[in-house]
């Protein structure tokens, strides 16, 4: 991630949107604008005066706040707490936790918002958590409120929430900067619009005066057409309904409990069948996760039965369920599909590496797995094409194109994907989605799990929606609608499923 | 029965205070996210510098030296752990290493294999009111570090919970770039959480050699920054509780002391190893019930990276 | 700078740097000439005094010094391996010494109570201490993976409840020798001679089996590492834990069986001392040889030759500290020297910027001035 040459114009009182692909810089520039990085040259002004943020300190005193992407909460702390950090009321040398509670409710209200500031921060939805990081930009009078990619996390419904808050800043004369890669999204809540490319501002547009396909292009340069890759309606045709095959995945009421010890999934049943690609739908944190570590013997089922390509679903271990077939794209890259330190070709082996070309006997078989490995990059197009390289000196989407051959090499016939498309950029997401479609054809189920619902919409023959480990939707291909996925997501029950 | 009781409490009183600086000290380093395996290093250069110094000024000003040396390693800590973003466990166990050999270095080079050359211990307090007292007349009688030892956990329980540079203190500790997007300086909390660890362990390094015994000896501390590091963790990481299991520790170590003098047949029956091995076994056993991760800081041990650009 | 030169360099620059550091406390605390001499004595003490001998010493003048030199570095390979397979797997094992004390006490009772051929009863009186520190760590592994116990603070624990339960309660009580005659005994039971580990130059020199014992564990575990699949299985898991479950690695079972692995290293260590030098357990160990490990380990960049190759190291340098006392010098200095090498190797990162400095402006001269700064943007 890197900046050059970017630059920004932000008019008091509106609310300015910054565009771009994944890795286009956006985040940087804020991070740069908010003090916590530091640019290797170029100049800020406010109001016509030049200035230098050297840590966030100075960005707050000039009034500018900001709310990350991942949330920079304290967990164990309360939301007041959070709120006032670095700015502490005392009374008499001592921390007066009334008093912060006091201001923060007020704060909380004066913006419309419902917090009990005495809550532990780790108790609250996401939703709330947003809403707290955004108390505590405002508390500290911020002027200049940045947004890093708000709505990632957030339902439609909830995402229209959050607009109105927007706006409502706005009215009060605030300064809104919202950071996002949805293009509808943001024509819908934004004055401006600022258009970011490999680390360089490449235009600035009235929000009234353009459209999606225009931003899109603008988002990849020339000479693309930007609505064939970013996943809206025109990839969504490509799909033709799929001929069904034999069930590979039959489930029923499946139970299980999430990493914090509340109950994940409380019932969920699916049907899977060979050559179709089934979607989950669901608000990050509704059980999508679980099912999908359920499917690849990553978690302990504890209710319900199911069959998988032949075989009970109970008691399932990752290493049953790759003998039996199954692949698995994980959601976290990093943590779950790679070893980072490791070299390419010994994440290729990752997996398979006690069986034929990766081992021979008790042995690592070396040039079995070079010669493979080098098929592999050659077919997935990886750059560098280098065997001996550790995978960390790789770009993420290029880590992303290991990561699939392998799987894909394995010729699952269950694969489970989660989030596969996730920080890369749209030359990579169009691969991967190509890569899946092929899984399709070639006979393969594919359980896809995506919080980013028009990837759902683009790639899905079926989707199931999630909400509090329940499926409160089943739709094919056919029958689905953006609003009525969103209502689900939310939990509201329907005529479907 | 009393009588024993008296001087169980009494030698209790004695020794706890080392235990109890330090367990207080590797308690703030952690509570920021740095791990203090350090401490015994740091007792031992706080150990001998105050011996050393106390030849040569009153014993009082000795242990303030003492605390210097102590932060002067806590210092090194600092810098390869926060500066450097080096293993932290690295760090602390390579610093043991230094003091210990060093420490062996410099006493046998300067002053021979006996240890230091005797100093004037610090003067113990008599309590008048209390001396007569039962029991409480236990406390009467001791050094101003037995004193300091009883109030200071106080302190720093109101330190953490109840003041701002608490507050940021826990914060830091379980989650710094929250801290750091809040404009406030990651390193400078860690670096005043380390190096007041670094204070307290060489001040409890320095009680060892003015208070409880009147030198630096070859082998001092023996281990008492391992008993610390076991009562911070028995105490869940809070000053009340970790001060709490130093003075159980240390009221077990006077039991055991007490009992091979006056009631030897006892220790046939229950053998010194097993009342040496206990607080350890303790801590174990209480890990293993509870488990680690609900008490630990969030951040413990990983170094803070702020990507700079 | 290639990738090897990368890893290895910090460790070579550290230890100079020690040596460097010791010699001038050495020289401020006395002067540059003993500080010169105490060094000559310590390398003599550690590889042999040559130029003696090539002017027609007894050949003990080497032999001797070299044997101490390899035994010491035995004791220091086998431990510091020990701490390399657990860091290997992603634990940190503060606890060789622990597990070594046990392992200690296994050899010594089997080579003292069981009597057999000698070409059984040193496998077997190896095995048990294998046995024996495998079995001690192993408890610090189930706290770990079944409890999340952090395994730095469990074997600092299981190290004192060792020291407490064997130095102070068994080998001076249930285990204690018997006294022959007025003289006391402290420690167990002598050893067997079958238990003995063979001396492999003669009497002169305390080189014996375990040397060459210590160099085949560190082979066997750099070629189980690198070249074999629950190598690579222990490997992945240290790296990434999480993507080695996810790869269906039995990952519990690598864990724990790589610190079993470095409890049976440590114990072995034991053995070798037991064995090889003390013919008993002693009183107590003596050295800290296990809290050693962790220097050698590090040192040696957690690799088993490396490990290896700084165990010789500091074994020579150790066997050469005797020597430094005829200047005066205590003759724990060079545990001085190794631990302001490991510290020094704590700031790898410094030793790494550093370089990358230097070999930056190497580049900058060879190709000229960089070009002038982008454009400044208007914001």
């Amino acid at each position: 991630m890197s900046l050059e040459d970017a630059s920004l114009d932000i008019v008091p009182g509106e609310l300015l949107a910054v565009v771009g692909e994944n890795g286009a810089g956006k985040s940087s520039l804020m991070n740069v604008l908010y003090g916590l990085y530091h640019p290797d040259s170029g100049t800020f002004r406010m109001d016509g005066k030049p200035v230098r943020f050297k840590s966030p300190r100075d960005a707050i005193a000039k009034g500018i706040g900001m709310v990350h992407q991942h949330f920079m909460l304290v967990p164990t702390l309360t939301v007041a707490e959070n709120v006032v950090l670095g700015r502490e009321p005392t009374k008499r040398g001592l921390l007066d936790l009334d008093r912060a509670c006091d201001e923060v409710a007020a704060t909380a209200k004066r913006f419309g918002f419902q917090l009990d500031p005495r809550a532990r921060v780790d108790t609250l939805t996401v939703g709330s958590q947003q809403k707290v990081e955004i108390v505590k930009a405002l508390h500290r009078g911020a002027q200049v409120l940045i947004l890093d990619e708000p709505t990632a996390v957030l339902t439609p419904q909830e995402s229209d929430e959050l607009s109105q808050v927007m706006r409502g800043l706005v009215a009060q004369g605030r300064t809104v900067v919202l950071i996002s890669h949805k293009l509808k999204e943001v024509l819908g809540v934004a004055d401006r619009v600022a258009v970011m490319r490999r680390g360089r501002t490449v235009a600035e547009v009235r929000a009234s005066e353009t459209t999606v396909s225009e931003l899109a292009s603008l988002m990849v340069g020339e000479g693309t057409k930007g609505a064939a890759l970013t996943g809206v309606p025109a990839v969504a045709s490509e799909t033709p309904e799929a001929a069904a095959g034999p069930v590979v995945l039959e489930a029923k009421d499946l139970r299980a409990t999430g990493d914090n010890g509340r109950p994940a999934l409380q019932g969920v049943s699916l049907t899977v069948r060979a050559g179709e690609i089934v979607g989950i739908a669901g608000v990050d944190g509704n059980g999508q996760r679980e099912l999908a570590e359920v499917l690849t013997g990553l978690r302990k089922l504890e209710g319900g039965e199911g069959t998988l390509l032949g075989g009970p679903l109970a008691g399932l271990t990752p290493a049953l369920a790759k003998a039996r077939g199954v692949g698995h794209v994980p959601e976290d890259r990093l943590a779950r599909a790679v070893v980072k330190a490791m070299t390419v070709e010994e994440n290729v082996a990752l997996g398979r590496h006690r069986q034929p070309p990766f081992a021979r006997g008790p042995w690592i078989d070396f040039k079995g797995r070079r010669e493979r490995t080098n098929q592999l990059l050659t077919a997935y197009d990886v750059r560098p094409p280098d065997p001996a390289v550790a995978l960390q000196a790789l770009s993420g989407g290029n880590q992303q194109k290991v990561v699939v051959a392998r799987e894909l090499d394995a010729a699952p016939k269950l694969l489970v994907v989660v989030q596969p498309t996730r920080g890369l950029d749209i030359g990579a997401v169009a691969q991967v989605h190509e890569r899946l479609r092929e899984a399709r054809a070639r006979g393969a189920g594919v359980v896809m799990v995506s919080l980013d619902l028009e990837e759902v919409l683009a790639l899905s023959d079926r989707v199931y929606v999630l909400y509090e480990g329940r499926v409160t939707g089943h739709f094919p291909r056919k029958d689905l609608d953006e609003r009525e996925l969103g209502r689900r997501m939310l939990g509201a029950e329907g005529s479907h499923g | 029965m009393f009588e024993v009781l008296h001087s169980l409490l009494f030698s209790t009183l004695d020794a706890a205070p080392a235990l109890v600086f330090a367990a207080l000290g590797a308690m703030l380093s952690e509570r920021a996210g740095v791990v203090s395996v350090g401490v015994e290093g740091m007792m031992r250069t706080g150990a001998f510098f105050a011996a050393v110094a106390a030849l040569v000024m009153p014993t009082p000003l000795a242990v303030l030296v003492g605390m210097g040396a102590g932060a002067g390693i806590a210092a090194v800590h600092g810098f390869l752990s926060i500066r450097w973003r080096s293993d932290q466990v690295v760090s602390g166990m390579a610093l043991n290493l230094v003091a210990m050999a060093g420490g062996t270095f410099l006493l046998e080079s300067l002053y021979g294999p006996n240890g230091t050359p005797a100093i004037t211990q610090l003067s113990r307090w008599n309590l008048p009111g209390l001396s007569h007292v039962p029991l409480l007349g236990a406390l009467s009688g001791h050094a101003a570090p037995t004193y300091l030892a009883l109030t200071l956990p106080f302190v720093f329980h109101l330190l953490l919970t109840r003041t701002p540079l608490g507050l940021r203190l826990r914060a830091v500790g379980d989650k710094p770039h929250a801290v750091a997007t809040l404009g406030l300086s990651v390193p400078a909390l860690r670096w005043g959480a380390v190096l007041g660890g670094g204070l307290m362990a060489g001040l409890g390094g320095a009680v060892l050699s003015t208070a409880v015994l009147d030198r630096f000896e070859q082998h001092t501390p023996a281990g008492l920054g391992f008993m610390a590091l076991a009562a911070m963790v028995f105490g869940r990481w809070t000053p009340l509780g970790a001060f709490a299991a130093a003075l159980f520790f240390a009221f077990g170590n006077a039991l055991r002391i007490g009992l091979a003098s006056s009631a030897p047949w006892l220790l046939d029956l229950v053998p010194q190893g097993f009342l040496l091995a206990l607080p350890y076994l303790l801590t174990l056993l209480v890990l293993a019930l509870q488990g680690q991760r609900g008490h630990a800081p969030a951040a413990l041990g990983t170094p803070y990276e702020q990507e700079s650009r | 700078m290639g990738e090897r030169t990368r890893q290895v360099l910090p460790s070579v620059l550290s230890v100079l740097l020690a040596l460097a550091v010791c010699w001038l406390t050495i020289a401020f605390t006395r002067d540059a000439d003993t500080a010169t001499r105490a060094y000559l004595q310590m390398l003599w003490g550690g590889i042999g005094n040559w130029p003696a001998f090539l002017e027609g010493g007894s050949s003990n003048a080497v032999l001797r010094p070299l044997g101490e030199a390899a035994m010491k570095a035995a004791l220091l390979t086998l431990t510091g391996l020990s701490v390399a397979v657990a860091f290997k797997v992603g634990l940190f094992n503060i606890g060789a010494q622990g597990q070594m004390i046990w392992g200690a006490l296994a050899a010594a009772l089997v080579g003292a109570h069981v009597s057999l051929p000698g070409l059984i009863h040193v496998p077997l009186a190896l095995i048990a201490a294998a046995i024996a520190g495998a079995a001690w760590a192993s408890i610090a592994g189930v706290l770990k993976l079944k409890r999340g116990v952090h395994e730095v603070i469990s074997t600092i624990m299981l190290n004192w409840v060792a020291v407490s339960l064997v130095d102070n309660w068994l080998v001076i009580g249930p285990l204690r020798a018997v006294a022959e005659g007025a003289s006391s005994i402290t420690g167990t039971a002598e050893i067997l001679p079958t238990a003995q580990l063979p001396r492999l130059l003669g009497d002169s020199s305390r080189l014996n089996l375990g040397f060459p014992l210590a160099l085949v564990a560190a082979l066997g575990v750099w070629v189980w590492l690198s070249r074999t699949r629950s190598g690579y299985e222990t490997r992945a898991v240290g790296l990434s834990p999480e993507a080695a479950r996810a790869a269906g690695i039995p990952t519990l079972w690598r864990a724990g069986g790589a610190m079993a692995l470095a409890g049976a290293l440590a114990g072995l260590a034991g053995a070798v001392l037991v064995l090889g030098t003390e013919g008993r357990y002693p009183g107590s160990l003596g050295a800290p040889y296990g809290f050693d490990g962790i220097a050698i380990a590090l040192i040696g960049n957690n690799h088993p030759l490396g490990a290896a190759l700084s165990a010789a190291v500091f074994g020579i340098l150790r066997a050469g500290g005797t020597r430094m006392q005829l200047l005066g010098v205590h003759k724990s200095f060079p545990e001085l020297i190794q631990g302001f090498a490991l510290l020094f190797v704590a700031g790898r990162m410094v030793w790494l910027a550093l370089l990358d400095r230097r070999q930056k402006r190497a580049q900058t001269q060879a190709q000229g001035p960089a070009q002038a700064g982008a454009e400044v943007p208007r914001v």
